[in-house]
C-alpha cells in the first residue's frame, strides 16, 4: 500500500468533514455542549441517610451521638419542623420520641419513601432505640467486604455520564463519516478516484484512518477536557480508539444502506440509538438488561466506565478490550465489503 | 498499426439479460483522436469504463498503451486521464485543491495548478470553489484534472455537452494541443460536427456494437450522397437542379447543365456525419 497516497486521501477526508458545515458545527458545539453538560453535573454523590429527631432534648441528644458515616441524626426544633423536614426530602425519616417510658416511638415517613426504605429504617431505629433502652440486639452481624471497599468511592453523577458523553462523540463521526462516503458515492468523485493510481484498499484504509482519528481525536480531547484521562489515560485512550475503529467499519456498512445522504443520516440515527443503550446501564445501574451485552458499544462504555472512574488497568480490561479489537475487525470487514459491493 | 494504444477484441460486458456491449472489435493508433459515437444506451459508457479499468468485461479482452485492461490496470491508471460525462469533482474544494490532490495522487513532481488552469481558460478562478462554478467551467475543471498527469492517453466522455460555443471551442483547441503533444484521444460524444471536426477516425455505436468505423471523409464517401446544386433562371423564375455526384454520367451532366440552362447559383452538397449515422445504424442519434 502507498502511504503517500493513503495520507493524501486520508487528509482530503479530513478537510471535507470541516468544510461540511453542519458536521464541522456539530462537532464543535457538540464538544462545547458536552463538557458543559458534564461540569454542570453533581460531582459528589450524597450518601449520608439523614435521620430527623424531635423529643426531649436528653434523647436527642443521645441518638445525635451515635450518628456515624453514612447515618446521622439530626434535632428539629418541633414536631411540625421534623413533619416538614421529612415531607420537603430533608430527613429520609422522622423519629418523634416521648418523655413516657414506654410510650410507642412514632416514625414518620414521606409519601415517596419506598416500602423497602420504611422496613429497614424502622428495624434499624428498633435496634439502635432497644440497644439504647439496654435491649442488646439478639444478634451480633461481622460485615465483610469483597475486593476493595468502596464505600466512600463511590461514582458522581457527572463522572457516570462521562462514558456515556464519549461514546456519543464517538457516534456522531459515524454519522459524519457515512454521509461523507455517501456524498462521495453520489457525487461520482470516488470513481474519478478510481481511475488514478488510488487501489480500492488505499481508498478503504485512508477513509477507516480518517474516521478513526477524528472520532479519537474529539473523544480524547473530551476526555482530557473532563478529567477522564487522570487515572488510567492508557487504557482509555486504547478503549476510545477500538470503539473509534468500530464505528468507522459502522459508518462503512450504514454509507452502502441508503441510496442518498438524508437515508444514510435516517439510518444512522437509528443504529446510533441502539448503541447508545449500554450507556444508560453505566449511568443508572441495573436499568438495563444483561442483553445489551449484545450491543458492542457496551464492551467501549464499560471499558472506558472501568478505567476512568475505578482505575482499573489493561489486567482488568483485557476482555472489554479484546471483545472490542474483534468487533472491529469484523465491522471494518463488512464495512470493506459493502462498500466494494455498493458504493463503488 | 505498428503500436497500437488501444486494442479490443471481441469485447462483452452484460448487464443481466442486456449484452451492452457485444462483441466489440477495433484499434487505436497512438496519437489518433477516434471519436467513439452513437445515441443513449449504445454501450458507448460501458466501453469506455471496461477500458479504463472500471468495468471488468463478461468476456474477450482488450489493452491500452500495451497493458492489459484487467491485470495491468494499475499501469493503465498512471498514464491515462478521464473526464467524466457527469460532473464529480470535490465541489467544496476549489479548483486549484481539486488539480492538487489529484496531482498528488499521480505523485507528479513541481505541479503547477495555475499554469494547468490558465490553460482552460480559467485563470483568476483558481482559488473560487468547484461548487460555485459554472457548468462550463466545471466541465473546463474536468478536463483540466484529465490532464494533471501529462497522460499518453486521454479518455473523455462528451467533454463540450451543453457548453457554450466559446467553451467548447476552447476544450477543442486543448484536444487538438494534447494530440500535438502526442497523447491519444478517445472520445465519446453525440456531436457529430465535433466528431468530423477533431477526430481522425469516428466509430460508430449502436446496440452494443460497431456498426462503422473510419475517417469522416471515408465514412461519407462510402455512405453519403453528394450533389452539386444549382439554381437556374427560366424565364422570370428560379429553378432548382440537382445532379448526384459519384455516378457515371456525372460529368456529362454538369456539362449539359452549364451548356444549356442559365446557371445562377451553384453549390456541392455533401453528406453529414449525422446522416451517415442515420444510413449505417438506421437510428438517429437522440433516439
Amino acid at each position: 500500500m502507498n502511504l503517500r497516497v493513503i495520507g493524501t486521501l486520508a487528509a482530503k477526508d479530513a478537510r471535507l468533514y470541516f468544510r461540511n458545515r453542519f458536521f464541522a458545527l456539530v462537532t464543535a458545539m457538540g464538544l462545547v455542549f458536552y463538557v458543559a453538560v458534564f461540569w454542570v453535573m453533581p460531582s459528589v454523590v450524597e450518601e449520608t441517610l439523614i435521620i430527623g429527631l424531635s423529643g426531649p432534648d436528653a434523647a436527642v441528644a443521645e441518638l445525635v451521638g451515635q450518628g456515624s458515616d453514612g447515618l446521622r441524626f439530626e434535632a428539629a426544633s418541633s414536631p411540625q419542623a421534623l413533619r416538614a423536614g421529612v415531607e420537603d426530602g430533608a430527613f429520609l425519616a422522622g423519629v418523634l420520641l416521648h418523655d413516657t417510658p414506654g410510650a410507642p416511638v412514632a416514625a414518620v415517613f414521606a409519601a415517596s419513601t419506598p416500602e423497602e426504605s420504611r422496613q429497614a429504617v424502622s428495624t434499624l431505629l428498633t435496634t439502635l432505640l432497644g440497644a439504647l433502652s439496654g435491649t442488646p440486639p439478639a444478634v451480633v452481624l461481622a460485615a465483610e467486604v469483597l475486593g476493595p471497599d468502596l464505600a466512600g468511592r463511590q461514582v458522581p453523577p457527572r463522572d457516570r455520564l462521562r462514558p456515556m458523553l464519549a461514546l456519543l462523540i464517538v457516534m456522531v463521526e459515524t454519522m459524519g463519516l457515512a454521509t461523507l462516503i455517501s456524498q462521495e458515492r453520489e457525487a461520482g468523485t470516488l470513481r474519478a478516484l478510481l481511475v488514478t493510481p488510488v487501489r480500492r484498499r488505499e481508498l478503504f484504509t485512508a477513509k477507516a484512518l480518517a474516521g478513526t482519528a477524528l472520532a479519537l481525536g474529539q473523544a480524547a480531547l473530551f476526555m482530557a477536557l473532563v478529567g477522564g484521562l487522570a487515572s488510567q489515560p492508557l487504557p482509555v485512550l486504547v478503549a476510545l480508539a477500538l470503539g473509534a475503529l468500530m464505528v468507522t467499519g459502522i459508518a462503512f456498512v450504514l454509507a452502502t444502506l441508503g441510496r442518498d445522504m438524508l437515508s444514510v443520516m435516517a439510518w444512522s440515527v437509528v443504529v446510533l440509538v441502539v448503541l447508545t443503550i449500554p450507556a444508560y446501564g453505566v449511568l443508572f445501574p441495573g436499568s438495563v438488561s444483561g442483553w445489551v451485552q449484545l450491543v458492542p458499544s457496551y464492551y467501549l462504555v464499560s471499558a472506558v466506565d472501568l478505567a476512568s472512574n475505578f482505575g482499573l488497568g489493561f489486567g482488568a480490561l483485557w476482555d472489554e478490550l479484546a471483545v472490542l479489537a474483534a468487533v472491529d475487525v469484523a465491522a471494518l470487514a463488512l464495512g470493506m465489503l459493502a462498500l466494494q459491493r455498493r458504493a463503488l | 498499426m505498428a503500436d497500437p494504444a488501444i486494442v479490443v477484441a471481441d469485447l462483452t460486458y452484460t448487464y443481466g439479460a442486456l449484452r451492452a456491449v457485444d462483441g466489440v472489435s477495433f484499434t487505436v493508433g497512438r496519437g489518433e483522436i477516434v471519436g467513439l459515437l452513437g445515441p443513449n444506451g449504445a454501450g458507448k459508457t460501458t466501453t469506455v469504463k471496461m477500458l479504463t479499468g472500471q468495468l471488468r468485461p463478461a468476456s474477450g479482452r482488450a489493452s491500452v498503451l500495451g497493458f492489459d485492461t484487467v491485470r495491468e490496470t494499475e499501469q493503465i491508471h498512471r498514464r491515462i486521464g478521464v473526464s467524466f460525462e457527469s460532473t464529480n469533482l470535490y465541489e467544496q474544494m476549489s479548483a486549484q485543491e481539486n488539480l492538487e490532490l489529484f496531482a498528488r495522487l499521480f505523485d507528479v513532481r513541481g505541479f503547477d495548478a495555475r499554469a494547468l488552469l490558465a490553460r482552460v481558460g480559467l485563470a483568476g478562478r483558481e482559488r473560487e470553489r468547484a461548487a460555485n462554478y459554472s457548468k462550463g467551467m466545471k466541465q473546463r475543471l474536468m478536463v483540466a484534472r484529465s490532464l494533471v498527469n501529462t497522460p499518453q492517453m486521454l479518455f473523455l466522455d462528451e467533454p463540450t455537452a451543453g457548453l457554450d460555443p466559446t467553451s467548447a471551442a476552447s476544450i477543442r483547441d486543448l484536444i487538438r494541443a494534447e494530440r500535438e503533444r502526442g497523447a491519444t484521444v478517445f472520445l465519446t460524444t453525440h456531436d457529430m460536427a465535433e466528431a468530423d471536426e477533431l477526430c481522425d477516425r469516428v466509430a460508430f455505436m449502436n446496440q452494443g456494437r460497431i456498426a462503422a468505423l473510419d475517417t469522416p471523409l471515408a465514412l461519407k464517401r462510402q455512405h453519403g450522397r453528394r450533389a452539386l446544386k444549382a439554381r437556374v433562371a427560366v424565364g422570370e423564375r428560379l429553378e432548382e437542379r440537382e445532379i448526384a455526384l459519384d455516378e457515371a454520367g456525372t460529368a456529362e451532366a454538369v456539362r449539359a447543365l452549364f451548356a444549356d440552362e442559365q446557371v445562377v447559383t451553384v453549390h456541392s452538397e455533401e453528406a453529414s456525419l449525422a446522416e451517415v449515422f442515420i444510413s449505417v445504424t438506421g437510428r438517429r442519434l437522440e433516439q
